[in-house]
C-alpha cells in the first residue's frame, strides 16, 4: 500500500504540473485549455530530436524543447485564441481540442508513432520510498512542480499578475489604466506553454513516450486536478494533482488488486472528484465568485 | 493655446461616423464640461481622446504636441479616462483596483503611497473598504473607485464620462464635489454629463449636438442660456 501512495505522489506531480498551466489559462482567459498537454508533447519531441537524433548536449535539447513549446503557445494565441476573443468560450474550447488533435497528428506524420526513450536529466539508480522504486527524474519533477506552483501563486500577487486578472475581468478597464490586453494574452500563453513544456520534458524520460502521450493519459486527470483545486487556484492545482495521483494509485491497489474491480484507476479519480464537489462545489481552494 | 486643442475631429464605429468635426479648446487647470443628449457623440469624443477609438480625421494637440499613440502611452502622458459605467475590476479588491490604476507608474512606490493617500483623503469610503471586492460596492462607491483609480495614474487631464449616471441626487452632488476638489488640486478636468447641475461648478462648458460642438462658453453663464436648454431638452 505504501508503495502505491509513493507512486501516486510522483504520478500526481505530473498531473499537478499540467493542472497549474490549465489554471493559469483559465484564470486569464476563462478557457479550458485542452492543448496544455501538447505543449509538453512538442517539448519532448524537439528535445528528443536535438539530444538523441542529433546528439547535441542535453541542455541544448532542453532549451530547444522549451523554446518550441513557447513558440507553439504564441502561435496558438495569435492564430486561434485572438481571432476567437469575442466568441463563446465553448467555441474556444472546441478549437483548443482541435489544436491538441492537430498537434498529435503532426507529430504522428513527422515522427512515426513508435515508442521512444528520452534520457533523464540525471542518470542513476532509483531511490526506495515506502517500498516503491522512485527515479531521480521523478524527484526532480516533484521539486520543480513545488517551485513552479509557488512562483505562479506569487506571480498573481505582483502588478503583472494583477494585470492578467484585470484583463480577464474587464478588457476596456484594462486598456483604460494602460494595460495592453494583447500583450497580456501573449504573456499568459507563453507562460502556460513554458509550464506545459517543462511538464513534458520532465515526464517523457520517466517511461517511454509516443505522439500524444501527454494528452492521452495525463490531460484528463490533470483537468480533474484543476477542478478539484477550484480551477482558479494555483496551490489548489498543486494539491489537486497530488491528491488525484495518490487516490488513483490507492484505488488501483485497493479496488483493482484486492477486489478485482475493473477500471479502478479512473473510477477512483472520478469518485474523489465527485465527492469533493458534492461537499465543496467551488473546489478545495476555489473562490465562490 | 490650451492644454488640449481639438480641431475638426472625426471618428466613429466601423463605417458609422459619429463625430462630424469636433472642435474645442481646454485651458490647463480648467474644470470643463461637455453636455449633450444621448447619441450626440460625447462618449465617442472621450474614447477618441483616450486612444480607444481610431480617429478618421482632424487634429488633436495635447500640451502643444500632436496627440497620437496607444491608450497606455496617453495614460503615461497624463490623459486618463474614467469610463462610462464605472468599469471597475469586480473580482479584485478596492486596493488592487487602485494599484492597477497606477499601472503606468508602477515601481514608483513613493508616488503610489502619495496618490493612494490622496485618493483615500478625497474618498474616505474607499479607505474603509480597501479590502472589499469592487464588485460588492454600491454604485456610488464604484464611481468613487473608478475616479480614484484614475487619480492613481497622476493625471494632468482627467476625462470623466457620466459620473452621475444611475446615482441618487445626493450621491451625484458628492461626486461632483469630489471632482471640484480634484480640479482645485491642479488636475484639468473634462466631464461628460447629462446632468446640467454640473454647470454650477464648471468654468468652461460645451454643448454637443449630432457630432458637433454647437455652443461653447462659461459654465455659469450657460445655466440659463436658451440654446443650452434647447440642446438639452430637445425643445
Amino acid at each position: 500500500m505504501g508503495a502505491f501512495v509513493a507512486l501516486g505522489l510522483f504520478q500526481g506531480a505530473v498531473y499537478g504540473l499540467l493542472a497549474v498551466g490549465i489554471v493559469m489559462v483559465y484564470k486569464a482567459k476563462r478557457a479550458f485549455n485542452f492543448a496544455q498537454g501538447e505543449f509538453g508533447g512538442i517539448a519532448a519531441f524537439c528535445a528528443y530530436l536535438l539530444i538523441v537524433a542529433l546528439g547535441l548536449p542535453y541542455w541544448v535539447g532542453a532549451v530547444g524543447g522549451l523554446a518550441a513549446a513557447v513558440a507553439m503557445g504564441l502561435l496558438v494565441e495569435r492564430a486561434i485564441v485572438r481571432p476567437l476573443e469575442s466568441s463563446s468560450r465553448t467555441i474556444l474550447l472546441v478549437a483548443l481540442v482541435g489544436v491538441a488533435l492537430f498537434a498529435i497528428a503532426v507529430t504522428v506524420l513527422l515522427a512515426e508513432p513508435v515508442p521512444r526513450v528520452l534520457p533523464p536529466l540525471v542518470e542513476g539508480g532509483g531511490v526506495d520510498i515506502l517500498g516503491a522504486g522512485i527515479q531521480p527524474q521523478q524527484l526532480i519533477l516533484l521539486a520543480v512542480l513545488a517551485v513552479l506552483a509557488g512562483a505562479l501563486a506569487w506571480f498573481f500577487r505582483t502588478d503583472l499578475g494583477l494585470a492578467v486578472l484585470a484583463s480577464s475581468q474587464d478588457t476596456l478597464a484594462a486598456r483604460v489604466v494602460g494595460i495592453s490586453p494583447e500583450a497580456v494574452s501573449r504573456l499568459v500563453w507563453g507562460m502556460a506553454a513554458l509550464v506545459g513544456g517543462v511538464a513534458g520534458l520532465l515526464y517523457a524520460p520517466v517511461g517511454i513516450f509516443t505522439p500524444g502521450f501527454m494528452t492521452a493519459t495525463m490531460l484528463v486527470p490533470a483537468f480533474a486536478a484543476a477542478v478539484l483545486g477550484g480551477m482558479t487556484s494555483v496551490p489548489g492545482a498543486f494539491i489537486g494533482g497530488i491528491s488525484i495521483g495518490i487516490v488513483q494509485n490507492a484505488g488501483i491497489y485497493l479496488l483493482g488488486q484486492q477486489w478485482q474491480v475493473p477500471g479502478a484507476s479512473q473510477l477512483s479519480v472520478f469518485a474523489l472528484l465527485m465527492l469533493v464537489l458534492l461537499i465543496r462545489p467551488q473546489g478545495l481552494l476555489g473562490k465562490e465568485a | 493655446m490650451g492644454l488640449l486643442d481639438v480641431s475638426n475631429l472625426r471618428a466613429g464605429y466601423g463605417s458609422v461616423p459619429v463625430l462630424h468635426g469636433v472642435s474645442m479648446s481646454i485651458e490647463e487647470g480648467s474644470n470643463a464640461v461637455l453636455l449633450g443628449l444621448n447619441g450626440a457623440g460625447k462618449t465617442t469624443t472621450l474614447l477618441a481622446l483616450a486612444g480607444l477609438l481610431p480617429v478618421s480625421d482632424g487634429d488633436v494637440y495635447y500640451d502643444g504636441e500632436p496627440l497620437t499613440g496607444s491608450p497606455g502611452a496617453r495614460v503615461r502622458s497624463g490623459i486618463v479616462l474614467v469610463p462610462e459605467g464605472r468599469h471597475v475590476f469586480p473580482a479584485l479588491t478596492v486596493r488592487q483596483n487602485l494599484r492597477l490604476g497606477a499601472w503606468t507608474v508602477r515601481g514608483d512606490s513613493r508616488r503610489f503611497r502619495q496618490n493612494l493617500g490622496e485618493v483615500y483623503s478625497i474618498f474616505p469610503r474607499l479607505g474603509e473598504r480597501s479590502d472589499q471586492l469592487a464588485g460588492t460596492l454600491s454604485g456610488g462607491e464604484q464611481q468613487m473607485l473608478a475616479i480614484g483609480r484614475g487619480l492613481m495614474a497622476s493625471p494632468r487631464l482627467l476625462l470623466i464620462d457620466e459620473a452621475s449616471l444611475g446615482l441618487s441626487p445626493k450621491l451625484t452632488e458628492q461626486v461632483f464635489e469630489a471632482v471640484k476638489v480634484i480640479n482645485q488640486r491642479g488636475v484639468t478636468v473634462l466631464m461628460v454629463e447629462q446632468n446640467a447641475g454640473v454647470l454650477e461648478q464648471a468654468d468652461t462648458a460645451f454643448v454637443m449636438q449630432q457630432g458637433r460642438i454647437t455652443v461653447a462658453g462659461k459654465g455659469s453663464a450657460m445655466l440659463d442660456d436658451e440654446a443650452v436648454r434647447e440642446a438639452y431638452l430637445g425643445s
